[in-house]
């Protein structure tokens, strides 16, 4: 089975030269993440596979599919231990 | 003027105390907002289970959209309501609170006025403002030893258009985020007093402060400001010289959050709440300022180092 992700619900996001601020209202924490780390945190409103992140990285930026992978996969693993992300079976 | 925020209570002297409070206020929000109160027994929470907010003497319960708001105040028995989709408060005060009206009405009420006005797009910043000869709007935001009171008075005396020294409304949309000011007398401690002075028209005892009216200084009272600079202060002790340090807009949305803190309850509102402070901070150069003893002596210092 093909994992998909998705944001926590309580997420809030805004953009601001190029960069996100994020609030979890949840933990009541915020962050900021880069250009790229917006761009995955928008796609994931609604759940997607680490493919498809990697797809809408490329077609966002001038960037190889490896590379978009290595970012998509690394900035996952960040948001996991953040308490940011859910998977399909909502853990 | 008289609040255009409907008030029904029965009780004439908490009533009177009330009304007399959100007149001086000077709010104007753009619908209808009411603020039902009673002296009675609190009722119990019938909404358990909901998160916990904490502030100094007073907690909110908070939760998923759909199950509203329930303020608590520790000085004394008093609770209130907001239930999901409604612009009322439901406030029940004991007796015990209500014989201590004045002081509820600084902590408890005022979290209640600021959840109740936030159904109405108006959110609360920990801010004075301020409007400079230039016709430009000044937000200064820090806690409650930041030096935004004695600031705003200083910038009073100085003939600036002076809102509040604490309590702001951000409101508006892209590109035109405004500060709505929660009109009170700019409260000084003993040591803001005697270095400014200026004999205050309005004694706060039970504050341990002295009150102005930006009239009393020179300036003159503003309702909105309409910032294009934003302060993040200190008070640093020793500190001669003011210094101010430019902030890039995502620093200064990060400080905005921080004092501007109810964002983070009522997920409904949250977004808007959020896109506002990032409005603010595109519209606004932004600093962070270290105030020196130098201000008292040349106000002006503060404009020549953000212009």
């Amino acid at each position: 089975m093909t994992l998909r992700y998705r944001r926590h619900p309580e997420l809030r996001l805004t953009a601001l030269e190029g960069e996100g601020v994020v609030l979890h209202l949840g933990t009541r924490r915020y962050f900021s993440v880069n250009e790229s780390g917006l761009a995955i945190l928008e796609a994931l409103k609604s759940p997607r596979t680490v493919d498809e992140l990697v797809s809408a990285l490329c077609a966002r930026y001038e960037v190889t599919v490896g590379r978009a992978e290595a970012t998509v996969r690394e900035f996952l693993a960040r948001c996991r231990d953040a308490d940011v992300l859910l998977d399909e079976s909502g853990s | 003027m008289t609040s255009s925020i409907e008030l029904v209570c029965a009780d004439p002297t908490v009533r009177a105390a009330l009304k007399a409070w959100l007149d001086e206020g000077r709010l104007d929000p753009p619908g209808p907002l009411a603020l039902h109160v009673r002296v009675a027994h609190p009722p119990v929470d019938n909404e358990p289970g909901r998160a916990v907010f904490e502030q100094p003497g007073v907690l909110v319960r908070s939760g998923a959209p759909g199950r509203g708001v329930r303020i608590e105040w520790e000085a004394a028995p008093a609770v209130a309501e907001l239930p999901p989709g409604e612009t009322t408060a439901y406030v029940t005060l004991s007796a015990a609170a209500a014989a201590r009206i004045h002081e509820c009405l600084r902590t408890f009420l005022l979290t209640v006025l600021i959840f109740l006005l936030r159904r109405r797009g108006w959110h609360h910043i920990h801010a004075a403002t301020a409007v400079d000869p230039r016709g430009r709007g000044w937000l200064i935001a820090g806690d409650a030893h930041a030096g935004k009171s004695t600031t705003a008075a200083l910038l009073a005396s100085c003939g600036w258009e002076v809102g509040t020294d604490d309590i702001a409304f951000l409101t508006g949309a892209a590109a035109h985020v405004t500060a709505v000011a929660f009109r009170q007398p700019i409260a000084l401690r003993p040591g803001g007093h005697l270095l400014l002075r200026r004999r205050g028209t309005v004694r706060l005892p039970e504050r341990r402060k002295v009150g102005y009216w930006p009239e009393d200084l020179g300036g003159r009272w503003i309702s909105r400001a309409e910032p294009r600079v934003i302060l993040f202060t200190s008070v640093a002790e020793r500190t001669l010289v003011t210094r101010a340090e430019p902030l890039a807009r995502r620093e200064a949305l990060t400080e905005l959050i921080r004092w501007s803190a109810w964002v983070m309850l009522e997920p409904e509102f949250a977004q808007h709440h959020l896109e506002l402070l990032a409005s603010l901070a595109r519209q606004a150069q932004s600093y962070r300022v270290t105030l020196g003893r130098d201000l008292f002596a040349h106000p002006a210092r503060l404009t020549a180092l953000v212009a």
